[in-house]
């Protein structure tokens, strides 16, 4: 397969770097209303063949925060602040052609709403091979003829007939198909899927997460999962930052966060779910409901809501960095290290 | 064409004199017309075929299926807001589809429904008393004028609002409080049945938690008896006492909360159980899954006999020959397959 010819495809990256690095990112929307802090100083990395999922409710940050490293940020939204570096470049320092050139080549994203997303006016044979036409510079017909091959990869059936139909014409695991081709149309580094399976039947989602996995498996990309179900975290991730209120709260490795959350948040959200393989019982749910991001509470943001806050210190008084509380397990929370204790996990010596 | 009239094979037809309400061989078809001064009838879809079914006192009954399966337009028409096309539902013994127009506004006190979007299912320019008031403007004998306000006040407080804000309009609430002021005007005529359709589905995680503690609460207090639909198998196993599973307009399987997800005999209902994803990561790759090819055929042009055949890893000759009728066979509760046999789908808790 060839690879994008943009300046940023050579570049040789050496082993220590990330394939993508997100610093201190902060994103915010002047609004009449107020600031807007949808996103409050974030940090990750994502690395080839690797599934990071960003985990949390709506107006978390987590759907924004994708957007800015997509460049996809408009007025009245600004990035205030923070670095992304994609194999060691910051993107957000490169002029506006050179972060057209990796937007879609390089890093790619896929859309919740595949109805929406797509254009209702030309067929999906042309928004595909528009990616070839666009960042290649092929004709259209040879565009048409890598869209029926894509269409072929992602398992449209009887492509050939199809290539030529409406959005409209496709059921919503079609459509959704259509956009992940679309995604990796000129085989991306990175793939960001925002909620790529939310609005679809359990049978039809199972079938999309699957699909993503094999594609993966196939290119190696790095994958950014966006959801707010823990059921598709736990089975596609490998390490998951849990978001709440515009930051990190959590991150660590699927397995860990799964076994013993060491953020009351991640810790309460588990519980409150119903689980497909227990019965009935009391849900315990967490009080309250999210934050408006105009207002978030001081300190902690989640200590309005936190069975285990101490009010007013530290929890009210003082916001608690993400730290490391045990290698490669990092919570943003004062009392982590008791939380961690109670779940019978060793942690370092304060 | 001729409207398909008769009931699903092996369901009864005549109604269950100790059920609250028993519905049987309810058909609902959608007429599909071509051209603009003549309209011809061409088609129709066969949104529900011939469903029956019984809902007991204080019982909730889930009803599942994917998207078109038309388990919505079952609650639509049990309140009448369709007109069935064939069938008939008695509440009390009384068909409550052959009711004229006083008896069924009398019908409509008994039977009340919660819908799935708390943003538009309240009307902007009302106030929240209002919205709860409204229905006894219509039933003047459940409460005057008078005591309109503090009854409003009273069924806000019940659903865990304060009730000093009867004056807010919707959008000074959230999404979760949003769903609690539905839940208080479905209670304002002190309903036997409330058909909740997708109550949660539209929620924040950790908000659907205290949504399905309330309707549980409620429902203790008040003896209610709800049909919860929902595509969240997850929800509907935590909240139903009898699950029924829908497809394509028809019901494929019918039982007890633990018959169906534990002892699960119909292979459209291990499909879907098998593909809802389970917050355990230690269980990834390690469960039964059946991963359906294809979609859900149309329901204007639905497979002859078993509707589930053409996605069916089961499939032989007789399936497209003959319907299966929905009886026990591998338990003792009803399913709808010619091979029907227990595939245990969910992994036991770990």
């Amino acid at each position: 397969m060839r690879k994008a010819r943009t300046a940023l495809a050579d570049i040789e990256f050496g082993p220590s770097q990330h394939l993508l690095e997100v610093r201190e990112l902060a994103v915010e929307f002047n609004t009449d209303y107020g600031n807007v802090h949808a996103v409050n100083g974030i940090n990750y990395t994502l690395d080839a063949g690797e599934t990071l999922a960003i985990l949390g409710e709506s107006g978390s940050g987590k759907t924004v925060s994708a957007l800015a490293i997509m460049g996809l940020i408009d007025r009245p939204g600004r990035i205030a602040e923070g670095q992304i570096l994609y194999k060691g470049i910051d993107l957000l320092t490169l002029p506006t052609a050179e972060r057209r050139s990796v937007r879609g080549a390089e890093i790619a994203m896929i859309f919740q709403d595949a109805l929406s997303a797509l254009n209702p006016v030309f067929s999906v044979g042309d928004q595909i091979a528009e990616m070839f036409v666009v960042h290649r510079g092929m004709s259209k017909k040879e565009g048409m003829r890598k869209a029926l091959e894509l269409m072929d990869r992602v398992r449209i059936p009887s492509a050939k007939e199809r290539l030529h139909d409406y959005p409209h014409q496709f059921s919503g695991g079609m459509r959704q198909r259509v956009m992940i081709a679309i995604g990796i149309s000129l085989d991306p580094d990175i793939l960001i899927a925002d909620e790529p399976s939310t609005a679809l039947d359990v049978t039809v989602q199972a079938q999309i997460m699957e699909l993503l996995k094999s594609l993966q498996e196939e290119t190696q990309m790095g994958l950014i999962l966006i959801t707010h179900d823990l059921g598709v975290v736990a089975e596609v991730g490998d390490k998951v930052c849990v978001m709440y209120a515009g930051k990190i709260v959590e991150k660590a490795s699927v397995s860990d966060v799964y076994e013993s959350p060491a953020h009351p948040y991640t810790e309460r959200l588990m519980n409150s779910i119903p689980r497909v393989n227990q019965k009935g019982g009391r849900l315990d749910p967490i009080k309250g409901s999210p934050p408006s991001l105009m207002n978030i509470p001081h300190g902690c943001p989640f200590h309005p809501r936190c069975p285990r806050a101490r009010i007013p210190d530290p929890c009210r008084s003082e916001v608690p960095p993400l730290r490391e509380v045990v290698t490669n397990r990092l919570s943003a929370c004062h009392f982590a290290e008791e939380l961690l204790a109670e779940e019978g996990v060793e942690v370092f010596a304060t | 064409m001729k409207a398909e009239t008769q009931a699903q094979p092996g369901t009864p037809t005549e109604p269950n004199p100790d059920a609250l309400l028993s519905v049987r061989g309810l058909v609902k078809n959608f007429p599909l017309t071509q051209g603009v001064l003549f309209r011809k009838h061409i088609g129709d879809v066969q949104a529900v075929s011939g469903v029956a079914f019984d809902l007991h006192k204080g019982e909730t009954l889930g009803l599942v299926g994917e998207s078109g399966c038309g388990k919505s337009t079952v609650a639509r028409v049990l309140l009448r807001l369709y007109e069935p096309t064939a069938g008939q539902a008695y509440f009390k013994g009384r068909d409550v589809f052959s009711l004229g127009r006083r008896d069924l506004r009398q019908l409509r006190r008994e039977i009340q429904i919660i819908f799935q979007d708390p943003y538009s299912s309240l009307n902007p320019r009302m106030t929240v008393g209002d919205i709860v008031a409204e229905p006894w403007a219509i039933h003047r004998d459940v409460a005057s004028r008078r005591e309109r306000r503090t009854r409003a006040q009273d069924l806000l407080e019940r659903v865990g609002l304060n009730p000093d804000h009867v004056n807010r309009y919707p959008h000074q609430f959230s999404g979760g409080q949003r769903q609690r002021i539905g839940v208080a005007r479905a209670l304002a005529l002190n309903p036997e049945i409330i058909i909740c359709d997708e109550p949660v589905s539209a929620l924040d995680v950790s908000v659907q938690a205290q949504v399905v503690n309330l309707l549980e609460d409620l429902q203790d207090e008040f003896g209610l008896s709800y049909i919860f639909i929902a595509h969240d198998l997850s929800v509907v196993r935590h909240i139903s006492d009898r699950v029924a599973v829908m497809y394509l307009g028809k019901i494929v399987e019918i039982g007890d909360e633990e018959e169906i997800y534990e002892h699960p005999a119909h292979p459209y209902t291990q499909a879907l159980l098998s593909a809802v994803p389970v917050p355990d990561p230690k269980l990834r790759g390690k469960r039964d899954r059946i991963i359906l090819t294809g979609d859900v055929p149309s329901p204007a042009d639905p497979p002859s006999g078993c509707r589930f055949r053409t996605r069916c890893w089961k499939a032989q000759p007789i399936c497209g020959q003959k319907e299966p009728a929905l009886t026990p066979r591998s338990r003792l509760h009803p399913d709808a397959c010619h091979f029907s046999e227990v595939r245990e789908v969910v992994p036991v808790e770990s």
